[in-house]
Protein backbone atom coordinates (compact mmCIF):
# COMPACT_ATOMS: atom_id res chain seq x y z
CA UNK A 1 0.00 0.00 0.00
CA UNK A 2 2.22 2.46 1.05
CA UNK A 3 4.52 1.85 -2.02
CA UNK A 4 1.76 1.99 -4.15
CA UNK A 5 1.39 5.72 -2.43
CA UNK A 6 5.25 6.09 -2.90
CA UNK A 7 5.06 5.26 -6.96
CA UNK A 8 1.96 7.58 -7.49
CA UNK A 9 3.65 10.13 -5.45
CA UNK A 10 7.12 9.54 -7.59
CA UNK A 11 4.77 9.83 -11.14
CA UNK A 12 3.21 12.63 -10.19
CA UNK A 13 6.36 14.86 -9.10
CA UNK A 14 8.03 13.24 -12.45
CA UNK A 15 4.87 14.21 -14.33
CA UNK A 16 4.28 17.66 -13.43
CA UNK A 17 8.10 18.19 -13.49
CA UNK A 18 8.95 17.26 -17.18
CA UNK A 19 6.45 19.41 -19.40
CA UNK A 20 7.87 22.32 -17.00
CA UNK A 21 11.78 21.34 -18.17
CA UNK A 22 11.00 20.47 -21.74
CA UNK A 23 9.69 23.80 -22.19
CA UNK A 24 12.41 25.74 -20.65
CA UNK A 25 14.47 23.16 -23.33
CA UNK A 26 13.32 24.66 -26.34
CA UNK A 27 15.08 27.82 -26.47
CA UNK A 28 18.20 26.69 -24.66
CA UNK A 29 18.43 23.26 -26.62
CA UNK A 30 18.52 25.63 -29.67
CA UNK A 31 21.71 27.03 -28.52
CA UNK A 32 19.42 30.85 -28.78
CA UNK A 33 21.16 31.77 -26.08
CA UNK A 34 24.38 31.91 -27.42
CA UNK A 35 23.34 35.13 -29.83
CA UNK A 36 20.15 36.75 -27.92
CA UNK A 37 19.95 37.52 -23.80
CA UNK A 38 16.69 35.48 -22.54
CA UNK A 39 17.09 36.73 -19.20
CA UNK A 40 16.85 40.48 -17.63
CA UNK A 41 19.24 38.73 -15.27
CA UNK A 42 21.64 37.84 -17.81
CA UNK A 43 24.84 39.64 -16.57
CA UNK A 44 27.21 38.20 -20.29
CA UNK A 45 25.65 41.22 -23.12
CA UNK A 46 25.29 39.33 -26.26
CA UNK A 47 26.83 41.92 -28.88
CA UNK A 48 25.19 39.89 -31.95
CA UNK A 49 21.59 39.78 -31.30
CA UNK A 50 18.85 41.81 -29.96
CA UNK A 51 17.24 40.80 -26.14
CA UNK A 52 14.28 38.61 -26.41
CA UNK A 53 13.86 38.44 -22.89
CA UNK A 54 10.83 40.92 -23.20
CA UNK A 55 9.97 39.09 -26.56
CA UNK A 56 6.28 38.61 -24.92
CA UNK A 57 6.33 42.56 -24.66
CA UNK A 58 7.51 43.31 -28.19
CA UNK A 59 6.54 41.48 -30.68
CA UNK A 60 3.25 39.78 -32.15
CA UNK A 61 2.85 36.13 -31.68
CA UNK A 62 2.05 35.27 -35.66
CA UNK A 63 4.91 37.63 -36.69
CA UNK A 64 6.78 35.51 -34.57
CA UNK A 65 5.37 32.17 -35.74
CA UNK A 66 6.43 33.67 -38.92
CA UNK A 67 9.88 34.64 -38.15
CA UNK A 68 10.93 31.57 -37.00
CA UNK A 69 9.98 29.52 -39.81
CA UNK A 70 11.37 31.64 -42.53
CA UNK A 71 13.13 34.31 -41.30
CA UNK A 72 12.83 37.49 -42.11
CA UNK A 73 15.70 40.17 -42.42
CA UNK A 74 14.84 43.03 -39.99
CA UNK A 75 18.03 44.85 -39.94
CA UNK A 76 20.03 45.14 -43.02
CA UNK A 77 23.16 46.12 -41.10
CA UNK A 78 22.99 43.39 -38.54
CA UNK A 79 22.61 43.82 -34.66
CA UNK A 80 24.24 48.04 -33.26
CA UNK A 81 26.80 45.72 -31.86
CA UNK A 82 27.75 42.92 -34.73
CA UNK A 83 31.38 44.02 -35.09
CA UNK A 84 30.76 44.21 -38.80
CA UNK A 85 27.56 46.76 -38.19
CA UNK A 86 29.31 49.86 -39.26
CA UNK A 87 31.10 48.53 -42.17
CA UNK A 88 27.30 47.41 -43.67
CA UNK A 89 28.84 43.40 -43.37
CA UNK A 90 26.89 41.80 -40.51
CA UNK A 91 28.97 38.86 -39.54
CA UNK A 92 25.90 37.04 -37.44
CA UNK A 93 23.06 37.58 -39.75
CA UNK A 94 22.47 35.12 -42.24
CA UNK A 95 21.28 32.47 -42.08
CA UNK A 96 18.97 32.79 -38.85
CA UNK A 97 18.16 29.21 -37.70
CA UNK A 98 14.28 28.19 -39.03
CA UNK A 99 12.12 25.18 -37.75
CA UNK A 100 9.41 23.03 -39.02
CA UNK A 101 5.89 24.51 -38.50
CA UNK A 102 5.53 22.43 -34.85
CA UNK A 103 8.73 23.30 -33.06
CA UNK A 104 8.28 26.65 -34.70
CA UNK A 105 5.10 27.63 -33.17
CA UNK A 106 6.22 26.10 -29.48
CA UNK A 107 9.02 28.15 -29.41
CA UNK A 108 7.28 31.47 -30.55
CA UNK A 109 4.50 30.16 -27.47
CA UNK A 110 8.00 30.11 -25.34
CA UNK A 111 8.99 33.21 -26.33
CA UNK A 112 5.78 35.25 -25.74
CA UNK A 113 6.03 33.96 -21.64
CA UNK A 114 8.95 36.07 -21.97
CA UNK A 115 7.62 39.66 -20.22
CA UNK A 116 8.76 42.19 -17.85
CA UNK A 117 5.38 43.88 -17.11
CA UNK A 118 1.85 43.15 -17.57
CA UNK A 119 -0.23 45.80 -19.59
CA UNK A 120 -3.75 45.79 -21.05
CA UNK A 121 -3.14 47.32 -24.54
CA UNK A 122 -4.04 51.13 -24.64
CA UNK A 123 -7.05 51.36 -27.31
CA UNK A 124 -6.07 53.29 -30.03
CA UNK A 125 -7.97 55.61 -32.78
CA UNK A 126 -7.35 54.83 -36.52
CA UNK A 127 -5.45 57.81 -37.82
CA UNK A 128 -7.54 59.93 -40.07
CA UNK A 129 -6.37 61.16 -43.57
CA UNK A 130 -5.01 64.59 -42.19
CA UNK A 131 -3.27 62.75 -38.98
CA UNK A 132 -1.46 60.67 -41.37
CA UNK A 133 0.19 63.20 -43.35
CA UNK A 134 1.34 65.27 -40.93
CA UNK A 135 2.80 62.35 -38.86
CA UNK A 136 4.20 60.89 -41.98
CA UNK A 137 5.80 64.41 -43.07
CA UNK A 138 7.63 64.55 -39.14
CA UNK A 139 8.80 61.00 -40.16
CA UNK A 140 10.60 62.26 -42.78
CA UNK A 141 11.39 65.74 -42.39
CA UNK A 142 10.97 66.86 -38.92
CA UNK A 143 12.42 64.08 -37.09
CA UNK A 144 14.57 62.52 -40.23
CA UNK A 145 12.80 59.02 -38.86
CA UNK A 146 13.46 57.65 -42.22
CA UNK A 147 17.47 58.68 -42.26
CA UNK A 148 17.96 55.20 -40.32
CA UNK A 149 14.74 53.37 -40.73
CA UNK A 150 13.43 51.72 -43.83
CA UNK A 151 9.36 52.49 -44.27
CA UNK A 152 7.30 52.55 -47.32
CA UNK A 153 6.53 56.05 -48.92
CA UNK A 154 2.62 56.83 -51.09
CA UNK A 155 3.81 54.54 -53.49
CA UNK A 156 4.26 51.44 -51.66
CA UNK A 157 8.19 51.34 -52.10
CA UNK A 158 10.74 50.64 -49.71
CA UNK A 159 13.16 53.94 -49.03
CA UNK A 160 14.98 55.20 -46.08
CA UNK A 161 18.30 53.70 -43.99
CA UNK A 162 19.45 50.88 -42.82
CA UNK A 163 21.12 51.37 -39.18
CA UNK A 164 18.03 50.86 -37.73
CA UNK A 165 15.82 47.91 -37.69
CA UNK A 166 13.47 48.26 -41.12
CA UNK A 167 9.45 49.28 -39.82
CA UNK A 168 8.38 48.29 -43.39
CA UNK A 169 6.61 45.66 -41.58
CA UNK A 170 6.60 47.26 -37.87
CA UNK A 171 2.44 46.97 -38.00
CA UNK A 172 2.07 43.25 -38.06
CA UNK A 173 5.93 42.58 -36.15
CA UNK A 174 5.42 45.61 -33.24
CA UNK A 175 3.27 45.65 -30.20
CA UNK A 176 1.89 49.37 -30.07
CA UNK A 177 2.60 49.82 -26.64
CA UNK A 178 5.45 48.39 -26.84
CA UNK A 179 6.23 51.20 -29.74
CA UNK A 180 5.23 53.77 -26.89
CA UNK A 181 6.94 52.28 -24.74
CA UNK A 182 10.36 52.46 -26.71
CA UNK A 183 9.76 55.73 -28.02
CA UNK A 184 9.38 57.50 -24.23
CA UNK A 185 12.20 55.51 -22.14
CA UNK A 186 14.06 53.32 -25.17
CA UNK A 187 16.71 52.58 -21.76
CA UNK A 188 14.36 49.92 -20.70
CA UNK A 189 15.46 47.96 -23.15
CA UNK A 190 18.47 48.82 -24.67
CA UNK A 191 21.46 50.55 -22.31
CA UNK A 192 22.83 52.30 -25.09
CA UNK A 193 20.85 53.17 -27.99
CA UNK A 194 21.81 54.19 -31.54
CA UNK A 195 19.14 55.82 -32.14
CA UNK A 196 18.67 59.78 -30.75
CA UNK A 197 16.53 60.86 -28.22
CA UNK A 198 13.91 62.63 -28.96
CA UNK A 199 11.21 64.73 -26.39
CA UNK A 200 8.11 64.73 -27.91
CA UNK A 201 4.52 65.41 -26.58
CA UNK A 202 2.29 62.01 -25.80
CA UNK A 203 -0.02 63.15 -28.63
CA UNK A 204 2.55 63.43 -31.23
CA UNK A 205 4.15 60.35 -29.36
CA UNK A 206 0.72 58.48 -30.19
CA UNK A 207 0.11 59.63 -33.75
CA UNK A 208 3.76 57.62 -34.20
CA UNK A 209 2.53 54.65 -33.10
CA UNK A 210 -0.75 54.96 -34.52
CA UNK A 211 1.45 55.54 -37.68
CA UNK A 212 4.12 52.94 -37.37
CA UNK A 213 1.46 50.04 -37.12
CA UNK A 214 0.30 51.12 -40.06
CA UNK A 215 3.23 49.72 -41.84
CA UNK A 216 2.80 46.51 -43.32
CA UNK A 217 4.29 44.88 -45.91
CA UNK A 218 1.01 43.45 -47.59
CA UNK A 219 1.39 47.44 -48.60
CA UNK A 220 4.42 47.11 -50.49
CA UNK A 221 4.29 47.40 -54.50
CA UNK B 1 35.13 86.10 -54.31
CA UNK B 2 36.35 82.14 -54.09
CA UNK B 3 34.36 82.05 -50.66
CA UNK B 4 31.06 83.86 -52.05
CA UNK B 5 30.82 81.31 -54.42
CA UNK B 6 31.12 78.33 -52.76
CA UNK B 7 28.19 79.56 -49.98
CA UNK B 8 26.35 80.46 -52.88
CA UNK B 9 26.93 77.22 -54.48
CA UNK B 10 25.88 75.09 -51.05
CA UNK B 11 22.62 77.94 -51.15
CA UNK B 12 21.74 76.31 -54.85
CA UNK B 13 22.32 72.22 -53.63
CA UNK B 14 19.48 73.11 -50.37
CA UNK B 15 17.15 75.24 -52.67
CA UNK B 16 17.19 72.42 -55.68
CA UNK B 17 16.82 69.16 -53.55
CA UNK B 18 13.39 70.93 -52.59
CA UNK B 19 11.11 70.07 -49.61
CA UNK B 20 10.27 66.82 -48.11
CA UNK B 21 11.40 63.86 -46.09
CA UNK B 22 14.57 62.03 -46.38
CA UNK B 23 14.51 58.68 -47.18
CA UNK B 24 15.36 57.00 -50.69
CA UNK B 25 14.79 54.08 -53.00
CA UNK B 26 17.84 51.92 -53.81
CA UNK B 27 17.26 51.95 -57.52
CA UNK B 28 15.61 55.51 -58.10
CA UNK B 29 17.82 58.63 -58.01
CA UNK B 30 17.02 61.75 -55.59
CA UNK B 31 13.49 62.72 -56.32
CA UNK B 32 14.37 66.45 -56.07
CA UNK B 33 11.18 67.19 -53.41
CA UNK B 34 13.57 68.30 -50.23
CA UNK B 35 12.25 72.25 -49.55
CA UNK B 36 14.71 74.29 -47.91
CA UNK B 37 13.49 75.12 -43.92
CA UNK B 38 11.34 78.45 -43.96
CA UNK B 39 12.42 81.01 -41.45
CA UNK B 40 10.00 80.12 -39.14
CA UNK B 41 10.91 76.70 -39.18
CA UNK B 42 14.30 77.56 -38.18
CA UNK B 43 13.39 79.99 -35.47
CA UNK B 44 11.25 76.96 -33.87
CA UNK B 45 14.18 74.49 -33.99
CA UNK B 46 17.23 76.90 -33.30
CA UNK B 47 15.80 79.15 -30.24
CA UNK B 48 18.64 81.19 -29.18
CA UNK B 49 22.38 82.22 -30.24
CA UNK B 50 24.99 79.64 -29.29
CA UNK B 51 28.00 80.23 -27.83
CA UNK B 52 31.33 77.97 -28.69
CA UNK B 53 33.52 76.35 -25.93
CA UNK B 54 36.53 74.88 -27.41
CA UNK B 55 36.25 71.51 -25.45
CA UNK B 56 39.21 69.34 -25.70
CA UNK B 57 38.61 66.12 -28.17
CA UNK B 58 38.75 62.95 -25.61
CA UNK B 59 38.60 59.71 -25.64
CA UNK B 60 34.94 59.81 -25.24
CA UNK B 61 34.30 62.35 -28.28
CA UNK B 62 35.93 59.77 -30.76
CA UNK B 63 33.53 56.65 -29.28
CA UNK B 64 30.44 59.53 -29.38
CA UNK B 65 31.48 59.43 -33.06
CA UNK B 66 31.47 56.05 -33.89
CA UNK B 67 28.29 54.91 -31.98
CA UNK B 68 26.22 57.81 -33.30
CA UNK B 69 27.38 59.96 -36.15
CA UNK B 70 29.10 57.09 -38.27
CA UNK B 71 26.47 55.67 -39.08
CA UNK B 72 26.06 58.00 -41.54
CA UNK B 73 29.05 59.85 -41.54
CA UNK B 74 31.39 56.69 -41.99
CA UNK B 75 34.11 55.57 -39.75
CA UNK B 76 36.50 57.99 -40.66
CA UNK B 77 33.76 60.53 -41.44
CA UNK B 78 34.02 61.07 -45.05
CA UNK B 79 30.29 60.88 -45.29
CA UNK B 80 30.28 57.12 -46.71
CA UNK B 81 28.50 55.61 -43.74
CA UNK B 82 25.46 52.79 -44.46
CA UNK B 83 22.71 55.16 -44.19
CA UNK B 84 24.80 57.69 -46.78
CA UNK B 85 23.29 55.89 -50.35
CA UNK B 86 19.87 56.29 -48.74
CA UNK B 87 19.28 59.11 -47.85
CA UNK B 88 17.80 62.43 -50.50
CA UNK B 89 20.62 64.11 -49.60
CA UNK B 90 24.20 63.21 -48.95
CA UNK B 91 26.08 63.22 -45.26
CA UNK B 92 28.43 65.75 -45.31
CA UNK B 93 32.24 64.97 -45.88
CA UNK B 94 33.83 65.91 -42.69
CA UNK B 95 37.23 65.29 -44.02
CA UNK B 96 36.63 67.83 -46.48
CA UNK B 97 38.20 71.39 -45.92
CA UNK B 98 36.87 73.23 -48.70
CA UNK B 99 33.43 73.10 -47.14
CA UNK B 100 33.80 73.32 -43.72
CA UNK B 101 36.09 76.30 -43.77
CA UNK B 102 33.10 77.82 -45.33
CA UNK B 103 31.16 77.05 -41.70
CA UNK B 104 31.22 78.65 -38.40
CA UNK B 105 31.69 76.61 -35.50
CA UNK B 106 28.79 77.89 -34.39
CA UNK B 107 27.10 76.53 -37.38
CA UNK B 108 28.54 72.95 -36.54
CA UNK B 109 27.64 73.16 -32.79
CA UNK B 110 23.80 74.03 -33.99
CA UNK B 111 23.65 71.55 -36.56
CA UNK B 112 24.71 68.63 -34.08
CA UNK B 113 22.39 69.91 -31.24
CA UNK B 114 19.30 71.09 -33.41
CA UNK B 115 19.43 69.35 -36.45
CA UNK B 116 20.18 70.08 -40.33
CA UNK B 117 17.06 71.94 -40.66
CA UNK B 118 18.28 74.70 -38.37
CA UNK B 119 20.85 75.85 -40.32
CA UNK B 120 19.82 75.85 -43.33
CA UNK B 121 20.94 72.17 -44.39
CA UNK B 122 18.76 69.35 -44.54
CA UNK B 123 16.60 67.52 -42.14
CA UNK B 124 18.31 64.35 -43.03
CA UNK B 125 20.81 65.41 -40.29
CA UNK B 126 19.05 64.57 -36.94
CA UNK B 127 19.19 66.65 -33.69
CA UNK B 128 21.12 65.26 -31.03
CA UNK B 129 19.96 67.80 -27.68
CA UNK B 130 18.41 65.59 -25.84
CA UNK B 131 21.12 62.34 -27.16
CA UNK B 132 24.33 64.10 -26.03
CA UNK B 133 25.43 66.93 -23.47
CA UNK B 134 27.04 70.31 -24.31
CA UNK B 135 30.56 69.19 -23.64
CA UNK B 136 29.96 66.52 -25.89
CA UNK B 137 28.51 69.00 -28.25
CA UNK B 138 31.42 71.03 -28.12
CA UNK B 139 34.00 68.96 -28.55
CA UNK B 140 32.29 66.99 -31.63
CA UNK B 141 32.95 70.35 -33.09
CA UNK B 142 36.44 70.55 -32.28
CA UNK B 143 36.45 66.66 -33.42
CA UNK B 144 35.14 67.57 -37.25
CA UNK B 145 37.84 70.39 -37.42
CA UNK B 146 40.36 67.79 -36.78
CA UNK B 147 39.05 65.39 -39.55
CA UNK B 148 38.88 68.53 -41.80
CA UNK B 149 42.48 70.12 -40.32
CA UNK B 150 40.66 72.99 -40.96
CA UNK B 151 39.76 75.86 -38.94
CA UNK B 152 36.32 78.20 -40.24
CA UNK B 153 37.88 81.06 -42.89
C1 LIG C 1 24.12 32.96 -34.57
C2 LIG C 1 23.39 33.85 -33.73
C3 LIG C 1 21.91 33.57 -33.49
C4 LIG C 1 21.32 32.44 -32.97
C5 LIG C 1 21.97 31.13 -32.55
C6 LIG C 1 19.91 32.74 -32.86
N1 LIG C 1 19.66 34.02 -33.32
FE1 LIG C 1 17.87 34.94 -33.36
N2 LIG C 1 18.75 36.56 -34.24
C7 LIG C 1 20.09 36.72 -34.52
C8 LIG C 1 20.30 37.99 -35.18
C9 LIG C 1 21.63 38.55 -35.66
C10 LIG C 1 19.03 38.60 -35.30
C11 LIG C 1 18.69 39.92 -35.95
C12 LIG C 1 18.19 39.59 -37.32
C13 LIG C 1 17.62 40.78 -38.03
O1 LIG C 1 17.32 41.77 -37.37
O2 LIG C 1 17.46 40.72 -39.26
C14 LIG C 1 18.08 37.67 -34.69
C15 LIG C 1 16.70 37.92 -34.59
C16 LIG C 1 15.82 37.13 -33.90
C17 LIG C 1 14.44 37.47 -33.67
C18 LIG C 1 13.77 38.75 -34.10
C19 LIG C 1 14.11 39.79 -33.08
C20 LIG C 1 13.87 41.18 -33.49
O3 LIG C 1 13.97 42.06 -32.64
O4 LIG C 1 13.66 41.43 -34.68
C21 LIG C 1 13.89 36.44 -32.95
C22 LIG C 1 12.47 36.33 -32.46
C23 LIG C 1 14.93 35.45 -32.76
N3 LIG C 1 16.09 35.90 -33.36
C24 LIG C 1 14.75 34.25 -32.10
C25 LIG C 1 15.74 33.29 -31.98
C26 LIG C 1 15.51 32.01 -31.34
C27 LIG C 1 14.22 31.56 -30.71
C28 LIG C 1 16.69 31.34 -31.42
C29 LIG C 1 16.97 29.92 -30.94
C30 LIG C 1 16.09 28.94 -31.54
C31 LIG C 1 17.65 32.19 -32.10
N4 LIG C 1 17.03 33.35 -32.42
C32 LIG C 1 18.95 31.85 -32.36
C33 LIG C 1 21.07 35.82 -34.23
C34 LIG C 1 20.87 34.56 -33.71
C1 LIG D 1 20.29 57.99 -36.28
C2 LIG D 1 19.47 56.88 -36.66
C3 LIG D 1 18.03 56.80 -36.15
C4 LIG D 1 17.04 57.75 -36.23
C5 LIG D 1 17.11 59.15 -36.79
C6 LIG D 1 15.85 57.12 -35.67
N1 LIG D 1 16.14 55.84 -35.27
FE1 LIG D 1 14.81 54.50 -34.50
N2 LIG D 1 16.34 53.20 -34.18
C7 LIG D 1 17.64 53.36 -34.63
C8 LIG D 1 18.42 52.20 -34.26
C9 LIG D 1 19.91 51.98 -34.57
C10 LIG D 1 17.53 51.31 -33.59
C11 LIG D 1 17.89 49.93 -33.03
C12 LIG D 1 18.22 49.94 -31.61
C13 LIG D 1 19.09 51.04 -31.19
O1 LIG D 1 20.29 51.06 -31.39
O2 LIG D 1 18.51 51.98 -30.66
C14 LIG D 1 16.24 51.97 -33.57
C15 LIG D 1 15.07 51.41 -33.04
C16 LIG D 1 13.79 51.90 -33.26
C17 LIG D 1 12.57 51.21 -32.94
C18 LIG D 1 12.48 49.81 -32.34
C19 LIG D 1 12.54 48.83 -33.47
C20 LIG D 1 12.84 47.43 -33.05
O3 LIG D 1 12.40 46.55 -33.76
O4 LIG D 1 13.53 47.19 -32.06
C21 LIG D 1 11.53 52.01 -33.29
C22 LIG D 1 10.04 51.71 -33.16
C23 LIG D 1 12.11 53.23 -33.81
N3 LIG D 1 13.49 53.13 -33.79
C24 LIG D 1 11.37 54.33 -34.27
C25 LIG D 1 11.95 55.54 -34.64
C26 LIG D 1 11.19 56.75 -34.87
C27 LIG D 1 9.69 56.87 -34.76
C28 LIG D 1 12.10 57.72 -35.20
C29 LIG D 1 11.83 59.19 -35.44
C30 LIG D 1 11.06 59.88 -34.45
C31 LIG D 1 13.43 57.10 -35.21
N4 LIG D 1 13.28 55.79 -34.86
C32 LIG D 1 14.60 57.74 -35.55
C33 LIG D 1 18.15 54.45 -35.30
C34 LIG D 1 17.45 55.62 -35.54
C1 LIG E 1 20.92 59.86 -40.01
C2 LIG E 1 22.16 60.22 -40.62
C3 LIG E 1 23.06 61.16 -39.84
C4 LIG E 1 23.57 60.98 -38.59
C5 LIG E 1 23.36 59.79 -37.65
C6 LIG E 1 24.41 62.11 -38.34
N1 LIG E 1 24.39 62.96 -39.41
FE1 LIG E 1 25.38 64.72 -39.58
N2 LIG E 1 24.59 65.01 -41.43
C7 LIG E 1 23.78 64.13 -42.09
C8 LIG E 1 23.44 64.67 -43.38
C9 LIG E 1 22.56 64.00 -44.42
C10 LIG E 1 24.09 65.92 -43.48
C11 LIG E 1 24.08 66.88 -44.67
C12 LIG E 1 23.00 67.91 -44.55
C13 LIG E 1 23.03 68.85 -45.72
O1 LIG E 1 24.08 69.01 -46.32
O2 LIG E 1 21.99 69.46 -46.03
C14 LIG E 1 24.81 66.10 -42.24
C15 LIG E 1 25.56 67.22 -41.94
C16 LIG E 1 26.30 67.37 -40.79
C17 LIG E 1 27.12 68.53 -40.49
C18 LIG E 1 27.32 69.73 -41.41
C19 LIG E 1 26.26 70.76 -41.27
C20 LIG E 1 26.57 71.93 -42.20
O3 LIG E 1 26.78 73.00 -41.68
O4 LIG E 1 26.61 71.72 -43.42
C21 LIG E 1 27.71 68.30 -39.29
C22 LIG E 1 28.65 69.23 -38.55
C23 LIG E 1 27.26 67.02 -38.82
N3 LIG E 1 26.39 66.48 -39.75
C24 LIG E 1 27.66 66.42 -37.65
C25 LIG E 1 27.16 65.21 -37.16
C26 LIG E 1 27.53 64.65 -35.89
C27 LIG E 1 28.57 65.23 -34.94
C28 LIG E 1 26.81 63.51 -35.75
C29 LIG E 1 26.79 62.55 -34.57
C30 LIG E 1 26.43 63.10 -33.30
C31 LIG E 1 25.98 63.37 -36.94
N4 LIG E 1 26.24 64.42 -37.77
C32 LIG E 1 25.11 62.30 -37.16
C33 LIG E 1 23.32 62.93 -41.61
C34 LIG E 1 23.59 62.40 -40.35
Amino acid sequence: MIQKILTLLCLGGLLSLFPLSLEAGVLEENNCSTCHSLSSEDTEKKISGPDLYYAGNKFQPEWLRQFLKVPAVVRPSGFITDPGFLKGSPENLVPHPSFPDEKANAIADKLMELKIYEQTPVVRNALSKGQRAKIKYQFERTYGCISCHQSLNLAGKVRGGISGPSLVNAGNRLQADWIASWLQKPETYLSKSRMPRYKMDSVTQNLFVQFLMTLKKENMK
Amino acid sequence: MIRYSKNFLAGITVVLVGLGGCGQNHEEQATANLKPPIQQEIEEIRPQVSQIVRAPVTEKTRKTYQWYCAQCHGIEGKGDGINAKLLTVPPRNHTKASYLETRTDEQLYEAIKFGGLSVGRAPCMPAWENTLDEETIHSLVQYIRELCQCEAL
